[in-house]
């Protein structure tokens, strides 16, 4: 929950803004080469705050020459007799541990020693806090998407799609070109892979290599664009980007959500059917804005309204856990949520400005607050509702009414069983009295009477005596384990019965805002709730302004019953004009076909995030998208028939030389599958993958060690496995993007391949090649298991001929016929294997080991299997299994 | 076969695994990714997140301790009946106690004080008197620091458990192994630093939470060895593919992995899985080790009672908590079952079992280290969260309730006293009351053995620094102390 607040603390720490070591030929400037690091290590004190320490803002050379109570903080010519560079030379300032770099010092020194010049003339008048400067504004990513020609290239009968120019161009400069295009094999499995997550089929194989036409290629695209399987793959890395989890996170109470998976749904159908994005963006930002409050008996496109709100509820919200206190749970609630909406939309880490103006990125603290009142009209810090208050039910009104009628009904009996434990426990009373005296039944019955607070100290003293005359409806069990049992059945039986005939309720895990309730934001002084400052409206971030306009944010729209506060932004994120929304977008949707994006930051489209590397193309894909009514397939095509995108991943030394990082794409780069999919193809290659979309999660629990697995939480309130584990049935083998995502319960093959930990959310995932992951492939009951399926499927499926079977294994788990040297080492080793199995068992029989328990039924141990399955297990554990070319 | 070491190379561009606070994560896993640093370097080491890790650590005082085994007694041990004789008890044996109690059991309640069926006598040199239900304890009465003034004050199993695990009585804040290990890293490269041994009874009250890092980074969590294979998950092959078979798999893989690689020059990535493939190999080697018993003599086995069907069980675990410790893992914590020690009733049969269970195996641990060597730097600590009350639990199978105002534990080695008893409860064995010992106090006692101050070991938080013993009043009890 805080190690992104940290990292943007570090931030700060951070000597690594981008500036070099001084050119002494050139003339530094005020604006361009000092401001920056003043303003990210001594802003906070000098200028960026109403109070200014020591009278000395340094906000523009003119302050400082004027200086502060300590006189003239800058001497032009002399930087020796400039108070500002004596105080960071000795490391006085900044106060705190982070110093500047003699690097920096060296920067400030030559530019006074230079005359201490701005780049024009400073401003007459300067408004109070941080505007942004003109160096500021002119920032790459602030700048209007501008839509360029593809340039003219030597290469053009590589050209396929304007992209291929674009990438050409740059090669091309550097002397050198795209490599030649990948076999069918490598294309179906790379093409397979990027869309839908799961291996090609051999069926799926040879349909591709079997056709003969001149668009072979594109057909086989546009088959795995049509698949189901698709809106889940991509489904997926929206999740990350949202922070999409089954649980609240925060603590380690960490309560289950369980309506939170219909916004996963939402996800895939609405990827399913190409949805375009400028709706699915509004939607997700101001879905319920579009719906008449109440939200009762709604059409299915008004649910999905609702549904896609979720969006706005995928962060850490620790509210229902009385654990944490309270106001800070509220507002890092709300500062997650912004983290999530900042950088999966505007690219921004608008989050860094919670406490003072961003570090590095014109975002000023009013700017944070004029964002943080967009949400405080859902997110009302006044009038807080805990996650579950947060629900939206989709009861009609006559269920509403049914179940009135229920509650009534199980209200009457509780009551009736209230008594009968009232007469239990008086005959208990009579019972437990036969073993004191007969003058004291008066008195001790007397206690049995009186409320315990009631009590007299004599009653007291005497009670301690005869400590079983405290009889309670709580302890009454204790005395008779027959009765009170009996009677809770009887009782448990009777509301079942009854709770039965309630409609089942059925909820939206949704952001809302309640009509008539608009909350004043007020900026918190240095991030601290307790110190609230001025009222701040809602707005966007102004540095954006200069491109896309002032968007007009209602502080209360009339028009609408809700604020429109929401609905006003995201229409104004999806005009068409943002310059960062579509950027942001379709660089995801790059870096999710070649493994990094143009800019490789995909949250950070700031001035720490990384440049991009073929500006020119983000923008004519930015704008391409957008004029091809922002669907996504159509931008998959785009970049899938792309030459580009078809190249072979062989690594050429010559291309390798200028371009060690493949940053400029003369090739295509290998890449491991991610986690889901690692689960996904051993499912999808043994057969056992069960394909059904959609619906609650699969759960997921600790077992008796400890360790996460799929299966039902059985744990009772102390924590402890109370046996009860449920059978999951074929919902085991569904795809990963269905197991639930518990926050504090990684499942450990997800986990240590990646997945993300949302906290709050994901911008781009770490691929790592860790040990863990090999002791998993290894030794893991599920790899181990799924080889054995395989094996099975295999004897069943190719017949009894061992080198069939090897071939068949190698079609279903690499997608491609092994070569005929590769067929005969394969019979090597299920020969060696199985005279070891067979050694083996006959040890076995020799020698009954002491039992060792493992799950489900016995398999009687048949050593051609056992060989066979370790081989479909080496299959699976190889590279070849784990990368795609 | 690439060689280990320049897979760091390799690998330098990989990207850093940040750990993450909020996650208890997979618990064998979590160390296997920390240790596992030759592939977990950064890609660039740009923005400075706090780094965690396990490598050793110096402490601001010198350290007496350097390792600690608890030997966690779940239920609530008798104190009365073990290792704090009454004669006033004795004495009004069968009269109802006149003064204030709170018992747990209402509808089992008496006032009758029950004395203690079984006998005590004096031990070593330092003659502390002792139960007759621990006599492998009484041979090393003279290693030992006995506590007769615990004092925890909340008188539920949970509630308890986490005073004396984790400071407070909420549960899943860090616990002492975690803070342990959280300041002082492992000395065990290719082991998991906090180890905890589990009883085939069930997980102790609270389950998981009993070792979780709590708001620690989760590589500080307790890794599990379970009581029965696999004791470790995913670190062995199931038994079918162990040994031979298991070699065979991974010379084939490597093969395979080889060929793909020569077809795809310079990708250093694969490389790097390669390797990661052996290390994997070499790390279940380790960890399969320390687990092994079977290379330790016969007479250590039998000191350890491992040829008694009733102890061999425990024994067992408390021979691998020192084989852990030796080869430096930083604390391991042995359990018993859940609630074995929880004598409600039957007493008078089950704390005899109990004592048959652990007695011979806790005290051959002392022997042992102290054999070998390490117990002057191994803290062994032996103990419930609870003591039992006076006065009789359900007369028809006589048993005794909680009591956490006053009861007993064991320390031995790192630094505490050697044949010492502090501390005393009333005459009736009910409330500590001379030397009284906190659970924070025991603490800040503990912490300062591992050369660490209380006070100046947090973490911080988004409400300020945390501790173990959390703003409570705590203090070192320098009469332990060697």
């Amino acid at each position: 929950m805080n190690s992104r607040w940290l990292l943007c603390l570090v931030f700060i720490a951070y000597a690594g803004v981008p500036l070099r070591a001084a050119e002494p030929k050139r003339k530094l400037t005020y604006e361009q080469d000092i401001r920056p690091l003043l303003k990210a290590q001594c802003f906070q004190c000098h200028g960026e705050e109403a109070s200014i320490k020591g009278k000395l803002d340094l906000r523009l050379v003119r302050f400082m020459m004027k200086g502060g109570v300590s006189g003239e903080a800058i001497v032009p010519f002399d930087h020796e007799e400039s108070l500002v560079w004596q105080r960071v030379f000795d490391d006085e300032m900044p106060p705190i541990d982070k110093k500047l770099t003699a690097e920096q010092k060296q920067l400030i020194a030559t530019w006074i020693d230079q005359g201490a010049e701005t780049a024009r003339p400073e401003p007459e008048t300067l408004a109070a806090g941080l505007e942004p400067t003109d160096e500021e504004k002119s920032f790459w990513s602030f700048q209007p998407i501008r839509r360029v020609d593809p340039p003219k290239v030597a290469a053009a009968d590589r050209v396929r799609t304007p992209i291929d120019a674009f990438l050409l161009g740059k090669l091309e400069s550097k002397g050198v070109g795209f490599s030649p295009d990948a076999d069918r094999l490598t294309l179906i499995r790379r093409v397979a892979f990027t869309l839908t997550g799961l291996p090609p089929t051999p069926a799926e194989v040879e349909t591709f290599l079997k056709d003969e036409s001149a668009n072979a290629y594109e057909l086989m695209v546009e088959r795995y664009l049509n698949a189901p399987q698709y809106g889940e793959r991509w489904a997926r890395h929206w999740l990350d980007v949202a922070g999409y989890a089954d649980s609240d996170g925060y603590t380690v109470k960490d309560a289950v959500r369980p309506y939170a998976y219909k916004y996963r749904d939402y996800l895939i159908r609405s990827l399913n059917q190409d949805r375009p994005w400028d709706e699915l963006i509004r939607e997700q930002l101001a879905g319920d804005e579009m719906v008449k409050p109440p939200y009762g008996d709604l059409p299915p496109a008004d649910i999905d309204k609702l549904i896609a709100t979720g969006f706005l509820r995928m962060g850490p919200d620790g509210t229902s856990d009385p654990s944490a206190e309270a106001k800070l749970a509220q507002n890092d609630t709300i500062v997650e949520t912004i983290k999530i909406v900042s950088t999966s939309m505007l690219g921004l880490t608008i989050g860094c400005a919670q406490c003072h103006a961003h570090r590095y990125d014109p975002i000023s603290h009013e700017d944070y607050f004029q964002f943080r009142a967009l949400f405080e009209p859902a997110y009302n810090p006044a009038k807080w509702r805990t996650p579950n208050a947060r629900l939206v039910s989709l009861w009609t009104q006559l269920d509403r009414e049914k179940a009135g009628e229920v509650d009534r009904e199980i209200q009457k009996i509780n009551k009736d069983r209230a008594s009968e434990v009232q007469k239990l426990m008086e005959a208990t009373l009579e019972k437990e009295l036969e073993s004191a005296p007969k003058e004291l039944h008066a008195s001790l019955r007397k206690i049995f009477e009186t409320p315990a607070k009631r009590r007299t100290a004599e009653q007291l003293k005497l009670l301690k005596s005869y400590p079983r005359v405290n009889i309670t409806p709580g302890n009454v069990y204790l005395y008779d384990r027959k009765a009170f049992p009996a009677l809770t059945k009887r009782f448990d039986d009777l509301v079942a019965k009854a709770r039965a005939k309630r409609p089942p309720e059925d909820f939206v895990h949704a952001l809302t805002e309640i009509p008539g309730e608009v909350p004043v934001t007020k900026l918190f002084y240095r991030g601290d709730i307790q110190q609230p400052r001025q009222a701040i409206e809602p707005g966007e971030v102004a540095v954006l302004t200069a491109a896309a306009g002032k968007p007009k944010i209602p502080v209360d729209d009339p028009d609408v019953p809700t604020t429109g506060r929401r609905l006003a932004y995201a229409k104004h994120l999806t005009s068409g004009k943002h310059p960062l929304v579509a950027r942001v977008l379709v660089n995801r949707v790059w870096l999710n076909h070649f493994g990094q994006g143009i800019v490789n930051t995909p949250g950070d489209f700031g001035k720490l995030g990384e440049a991009p590397s073929h500006p020119d193309l983000l923008d004519w894909l930015a704008d391409e998208f957008m004029s091809q009514g922002w669907s996504l397939k159509r931008l998959h095509r785009l970049i899938l028939t792309s030459t580009a995108f078809r190249q072979s991943s062989q690594r050429d030394p010559k291309v390798e030389a200028i371009d060690p990082d493949n940053r400029l794409l003369g090739r295509m780069s290998i890449r491991r599958v991610e986690a889901e999919s690692v689960r996904d193809a051993i499912l999808s290659a043994s057969g056992k993958l069960t394909p059904t979309l959609y619906g609650p999660p699969v759960p997921v629990a600790p077992d008796e060690g400890g360790q996460i697995i799929l299966g039902v939480d059985n744990r009772d309130g102390a924590g402890r496995p109370t046996g009860k584990r449920g059978q999951l049935g074929d919902a085991e083998w569904r795809r990963a993007l269905y197991i639930q995502v518990r926050r504090t319960f990684p499942l450990d093959l997800l986990e240590s391949f990646d997945a993300p930990l949302m906290s709050p959310n994901c911008e781009r995932r770490t691929s790592s090649t860790v040990a863990p992951q090999s002791l998993i492939m290894m030794n893991n009951d599920f790899v181990v298991d799924q080889s054995d399926v395989l094996a099975d499927r295999l004897m069943r499926e190719a017949g009894n001929d061992p080198a069939d079977q090897v071939r068949l294994a190698w079609k279903l788990a690499l997608a491609r016929d092994p070569q005929p040297e590769q067929v005969s080492s394969a019979l090597r080793f299920l020969k060696e294997q199985e005279a070891d199995f067979t050694q083996q068992a006959a040890d076995a029989k020799a020698n009954p080991p002491a039992s060792t328990k493992r799950k489900g039924p016995a398999v009687k141990r048949d050593p051609t299997r056992q060989a066979l399955a370790s081989f479909c297990h080496v299959l699976f554990s190889s590279n070849a299994f784990l990368y795609v070319d | 076969m690439p060689d280990i070491t320049n897979t760091n190379a390799i690998s330098t561009r990989r990207h850093f695994l940040a750990s993450q606070g909020m996650s208890i994560g997979s618990l064998a896993l979590t160390w296997m990714l920390h240790q596992d640093k030759a592939f977990a370097a950064p890609e660039k080491p740009p923005l400075e997140r706090p780094v965690y890790d396990l490598t050793p650590k110096a402490t601001p005082a010198p350290p007496r301790a350097n390792a600690m085994i608890s030997l966690f007694m779940q239920g609530g041990p008798s104190h009365l009946d073990l290792f704090d004789p009454k004669p006033e008890l004795t004495r009004l044996s069968g009269t109802n106690f006149s003064g204030e109690i709170k018992y747990d059991n209402a509808g089992q309640a008496s006032a009758k004080l029950l004395g203690s069926p079984w006998k005590f006598r004096p031990h070593g040199q330092c003659g502390m008197e002792l139960s007759e239900l621990l006599p492998g304890l009484g041979e090393i009465a003279d290693e030992i620091t006995l506590i007769r003034s615990m004092h925890t004050g909340v008188n539920n199993h949970g509630q308890s458990i986490n005073a004396l695990n984790n400071g407070k009585i909420a549960t899943g804040r860090p616990v002492l192994g975690s803070w342990l290990t959280y300041a002082l890293g492992t000395e065990a490269q290719d082991l998991p630093a906090y180890c905890v041994l589990t009883d085939p009874g069930g997980l102790p009250v609270i389950g998981v939470d009993n070792w979780t890092s709590g708001f620690l980074p989760s590589l500080y969590q307790g890794t599990v060895i379970r009581p029965t294979e696999p004791r470790i998950p995913n670190l062995n092959p199931p038994p079918k593919l162990q040994g031979r078979v298991q070699r065979r798999y991974l010379d084939y893989l490597d093969q395979l992995n080889h060929e793909h690689l020569q077809a795809r020059p310079g990708e250093q990535e694969l490389a790097a899985r390669i390797a990661s493939y052996e290390l994997a190999a070499r790390m279940q080697t380790a960890a399969k080790d320390a687990l092994d018993i079977s290379k330790e003599s016969a007479a250590t086995r039998a000191m350890y009672g491992i040829d008694d069907p009733e102890s061999q069980e425990f024994g067992t675990r408390c021979l691998i908590a020192r084989r852990l410790v030796e080869r430096g893992v930083r604390f391991v914590q042995v359990c018993t079952g859940n609630q074995n020690w929880d004598h409600h009733g039957g007493i008078l049969k089950q704390l005899p079992t109990m004592c048959h269970k652990v007695d011979r195996p806790s005290a051959a641990l002392v022997r042992d280290l102290q054999q070998r060597g390490l117990l002057d730097s191994t803290v062994v600590a032996w103990g419930g969260e609870m003591g039992r009350l006076p006065v009789i639990q359900n007369e028809s199978n006589i048993g005794r309730d909680h009591n956490t105002y006053g009861f007993s534990m064991w320390v031995a080695g790192g630094g505490f006293k050697a044949g010492y008893v502090h501390g005393a409860t009333d005459e009736l064995g009910h409330k500590a009351v001379e030397k009284v010992v906190t659970h924070c106090d025991y603490h800040a006692t503990l912490l300062n053995l591992f050369g660490l101050d209380h006070k100046a070991l947090t973490f911080k938080r988004p409400n300020g620094d945390a501790s173990l013993v959390d703003g409570q009043e705590a203090n070192v009890v320098k009469d332990l102390l060697a």
